[in-house]
């Protein structure tokens, strides 16, 4: 073969934790004739009920986001003199930070900063991957599909927070370059599960009957190709969320993510971490809501491949 | 298999070369001038001092003669010098590389001790009381972020024990337990991903052989069930493992940055972070390549060995 | 060769056939890449010629990798060829650019053999219907839902089916949204690619007699490519039988099954179950195609030939002018006139002299 890892599943995957999104992710390949909308959901509900659980958790975790200034106790940058590093009590539910700002409202805040990061870089990144997977795809075993697949392995190839720090580093701490670097990090991603669809997709019959009909390349990538892969993005997507909580996360915990004073998690931790021995709960609070909304995430793309693949339906 | 392993070779350069190339012209190509970046701190800097120092470091030429010049010094392996201290970047990385990679072994190590018997027992006792707990225990080990984990660690030993990990890094030839009792948390806080990775991995790869006709038919001849977990089934589902196993190793290299930086260790990830955060640009170029190179070198070695055992695969 | 009848629509009648395919080869390749070695190409096409005229169906025949289904889509230029040339009504279809060949399309269809899997799943028949039209910007959009009613009706579909996704019907009613979907931009060729072998038999019967019904109406012409004779005698005016990449035999279709000239021709009129056949000796055709990448020497034919003779195995016979058809046998050709003296074959010539076929 031109390209060994034409139909290899197990050629190279991205680097360290989207290679198992991936690995997961593609597993779910030519499902099913779709089924209307309130049908399938019906159906998730009943098959999947920890999928249900984490759905419900992120819709928590959205609407917490969404309505944070009107839900939220306090000011997250309000200062209070009076109430520095207090331990979680009734007036402060999470406590307070060294200077004495609420750390639950800073942690709903930090939801709505993660929430917005994620959801750009997800467009942002999967817009790209997708599309190059796509043309990869369907023109694979060319010099296109050689081109772009050795600029993702290139991409690949540097660990996930060494290519952020370089990126962030290079454009310097904003919201916008974060979610710059992350999308960067999330292409590959989304490239090789695209691009494994396509490669399936291409050999379908209506891809054939679209060329006889005279339908050009780029409608037949985004009428025939693009609606048929749709399944296992979802579960990328999802898991690929996970992973952009996390790395955006790490970011801002370096010092190199969303600048202050945007509330966020990661650097709620990284200012939490100098008092852990006296005020473990500034750190503490906001990393279990990251472990429980990555969690979330983590497990609603779990069920959304077992629901999706054939293979797994009994 | 040799001209297979040889491809692979040629693949895992030229991947290697576009990592430099990229990470280089973006390098270039940033905003701001390299060169004001790194003397703008100095008082009473003249245009003519930026200008000898843009000549003398090669800046004034074109962008791809500038690459072919570092290429060239690379090939020699010399990576240029640090902007910091105009240390030789390939000294220092090399000096750093070490400890890096003793974090990342251990790291990897007690993924692997632990993450495979978690998935095998998941496996075995499939849908029990006990693989439910497993499988939580792996999909929470996968979303909790390494460095929040080791933070929890720091606080409760410093809460329970009164116990904080040493600020002054030692060497394992000076000090091995010394050394290991450094590393030991930042290497849990690390594996505990890979394990979890690990475990769930093996417990879905061996369910798919368990579920195949071969195994059916080894447990029709009258196996033991101990043979055909051991010696069949396990040997065959190893195999995504030792894949995915390639793709931690890059995971565990990102993961080192961060907890090198909280437990202040000197490797290459707190190289790499303070190497940003000074502009340091050839010693931050220098760091990414090592980290490009070590990953396709370890799944090169993954793919070439997969190939060797495995002999369903084409060459 | 008699110019064909057109019946309903009026068309531009001229003596030029539709299409004309030159020596048309394809090859595909195996392996190459890079440090690895290259393996000898798959020669799915090797070298064949063959006209269709206006409103005329040419049959396409052979066992399943004799080549059949790549020659349609060569036709087609689904698949680009590997060398030869085909025109279709004066242009060279090979030669056209990308524009112009989407262009050409409208005038050009595929049938296809499993009709579900031929539409986009996610597509309603409205869509897929509409496609066509919307590609060659043919109507607006109540004039477009009016063709796609109109199709419907002429492949007796209720239009009810228009909102409905294509896993909602059953084969033959997909296969007759097939031909819809090929007829909306009344397109002057339509390759039926075994249109009709995954269907029942008594659907078979209804959907073949639609494409007549089609083609008496519109004067189309077809190229129809079928494993099984019986509904290629059916169908067509003349036929091609393609044995592993190359033309063995092609005639007007009554001649070429009553008196098949060659053997592999003949193998296949005995192996259909009809009353003809009954009482007769069958000789069933032993063993398996060849292997495409590496056929046989001389006649391709020649390892499961029953009448093989001394040249045909390292002669390969020509294409020659027998009757009203063509043949590529050692049976029939001059070169082997003097072996067939020293080594008389037990065929009956079907009252043809061979010589004189050979040098009409």
């Amino acid at each position: 073969m031109t390209d060994q890892r034409i139909d290899s599943p197990t050629g190279p995957v991205p680097a360290g934790a989207t290679a198992a999104a991936v690995a997961t992710a593609q597993t779910v390949g030519g499902v099913a004739p779709p089924l209307p909308p309130k049908r399938r959901l019906g159906r998730f509900i009943k098959e999947q009920p920890i999928g249900m659980v984490a759905l419900s958790l992120i819709a928590l975790f959205v609407i917490v986001a969404a309505l944070a200034p009107w839900l939220a106790p306090y000011d997250p940058l309000a200062q209070d003199r009076t109430a520095i590093q207090q331990a979680p009590s009734a007036a402060h539910l999470f406590g307070t930070d060294d200077l004495g700002r609420d750390v639950l409202s800073r942690t709903m805040y930090g939801a709505r900063t993660s929430l917005s990061i994620g959801v750009c870089t997800l467009i942002i990144g999967g817009l790209i991957g997708v599309l190059f997977g796509i043309v990869s795809g369907y023109f694979g075993g060319s010099w296109v599909d050689s081109t772009i697949q050795r600029f993702m392995d290139a991409l690949m190839a540097v660990p996930a927070i060494v290519l952020l720090l370089f990126i962030a580093a290079l454009l310097g701490p904003s919201i916008r370059n974060t979610i710059i670097a992350l999308s960067i990090l999330l292409v590959p991603s989304f490239n090789r599960v695209a691009r494994g669809e396509m490669l399936r997709i291409r050999a379908e019959t209506y891809v054939e009957a679209a060329r006889a009909v005279g339908c050009s390349t780029p409608r037949i990538l985004m009428r025939y190709g693009l609606p048929n892969l749709m399944a296992p993005l979802f579960v990328l997507a999802s898991l690929n969320f996970a992973i952009v909580l996390i790395a955006e996360s790490s970011l801002s915990f370096l010092g190199i993510g969303t600048p202050p004073p945007t509330p966020s998690w990661g650097r709620m931790l990284s200012e939490g971490s100098q008092f852990l021995e006296i005020a473990p709960w500034i750190a503490f609070y906001p990393g279990l809501v990251l472990s429980i909304s990555v969690l979330a995430f983590n497990l609603l793309g779990d069920a959304l491949r077992d629901f999706l693949d054939p293979k797994q339906r009994r | 298999m040799i001209a297979y392993a040889a491809r692979r070779f040629v693949y895992g350069l030229l991947v290697l070369l576009i990592v430099t190339a990229m990470v280089f012209i973006t390098l270039r190509a940033i905003p701001g001038d390299v060169v004001r970046v790194q003397l703008a701190d100095s008082p009473g800097v003249t245009e003519e001092q930026i200008a000898q120092r843009t000549a003398e470091l090669g800046l004034d030429q074109p962008v791809y003669s500038q690459f072919f010049v570092f290429m060239g010094g690379a090939l020699r392996g010399d990576l240029g010098t640090s902007f910091q201290d105009n240390a030789s970047v390939t000294a220092e990385i090399l000096h750093r590389l070490p400890i890096t990679l003793e974090l990342g072994f251990l790291a990897i190590l007690l993924g692997v001790l632990l993450g495979l018997p978690l998935g095998l027992i998941s496996a075995i006792r499939k849908n029990t009381l006990l693989d439910q707990f497993l499988r939580l225990v792996s999909v929470v080990g996968i979303s909790i972020p390494n460095f929040w984990l080791a933070l929890l660690f720091i606080t409760y030993l410093s809460l329970w024990f009164q116990w904080s990990p040493p600020l002054v890094y030692v060497g394992p030839f000076e000090d091995l337990s010394q050394n290991l009792v450094h590393m030991t948390l930042p290497a849990i806080a690390l594996g505990t991903a890979a394990m979890a990775s690990i475990s769930r991995m093996l417990r879905s790869s061996m369910l798919e052989v368990m579920g195949s006709n071969f195994i059916r038919t080894v447990r029709a001849r009258g196996a033991s069930e101990w043979n055909v977990i051991f010696k069949h089934a396990g040997r065959n589902s190893t195999i995504p493992v030792f894949t995915l196993l390639g793709l931690q190793v890059g995971a565990v290299l990102g993961g080192t940055v961060i907890l090198e930086s909280i437990f202040s260790i000197p490797g290459m990830g707190s190289l790499i972070f303070e190497s940003v955060q000074f502009r340091d640009y050839p010693m931050v170029l220098g760091c990414v390549i090592f980290y490009g190179g070590l990953f396709i070198m370890v799944n090169l070695l993954v793919d070439v060995a997969y190939a060797a055992i495995d002999p369903r695969i084409r060459y | 060769m008699t110019a064909p009848t057109l019946n309903g629509v009026e068309r531009e009648v001229t003596n030029r056939p539709l299409v004309e395919a030159t020596d048309l080869v394809k090859h595909f390749e195996v392996g190459g890449g890079f440090l690895s070695a290259k393996r000898p190409p798959v020669r799915a096409v090797d070298g064949v010629s063959f006209t269709i005229n206006r409103g005329e169906t040419l049959g396409l025949v052979g066992e399943s990798g004799s080549g059949k289904s790549t020659l349609g889509r060569l036709v087609l230029r689904l698949i680009e060829a590997t060398s030869g040339s085909v025109t279709f009504d004066g242009q060279d279809v090979l030669a056209l650019k990308n524009k112009e060949l989407i262009a050409l399309r409208s005038r050009m269809q595929l049938i296809f053999q499993d009709p579900v899997s031929s539409f986009n799943p996610r597509m309603t028949i409205e869509q897929v219907l509409t496609e066509p039209m919307l590609v060659h910007g043919v109507g607006d959009a109540a004039s477009r839902k009016a063709r796609c009613r109109e199709l419907l009706d002429l492949v007796s579909l209720p239009s009810t089916a228009l909102a409905r996704y294509p896993h909602q019907f059953s084969g033959g009613q997909a296969q007759r949204i097939g031909i819809a979907r090929a007829l909306t931009t009344n397109p002057d060729l339509i390759v039926c690619d075994e249109a009709v072998s995954a269907l029942d038999v008594s659907v078979q019967a209804q959907v073949l007699n639609l494409l007549k019904d089609v083609q008496k109406e519109l004067g189309l012409s077809y190229l129809f490519i079928a494993h099984d004779l019986n509904v290629v005698r059916y169908m067509s005016d003349r036929i091609c039988v393609m044995y592993l990449g190359r033309l063995a035999e092609e005639g007007p279709s009554d001649i070429l099954l009553n008196e098949p000239l060659h053997p592999y021709t003949e193998a296949l009129v005995d192996a259909i179950p009809s009353s003809d056949t009954i009482g007769r000796a069958r000789e069933p055709l032993a063993g398996e195609i060849p292997n495409p990448s590496a056929p046989p020497s001389g006649c391709r034919f020649h390892t499961r030939c029953p009448k093989r003779f001394e040249p045909c195995d390292h002669l390969e016979p020509e294409l020659i002018t027998v009757g009203a058809g063509n043949v590529s046998c050692h049976l029939h050709t001059e070169q082997a006139a003097l072996h067939r003296h020293q080594d008389p074959p037990e065929h009956s010539l079907h009252g043809e002299d061979p010589q004189e076929g050979a040098t009409a």
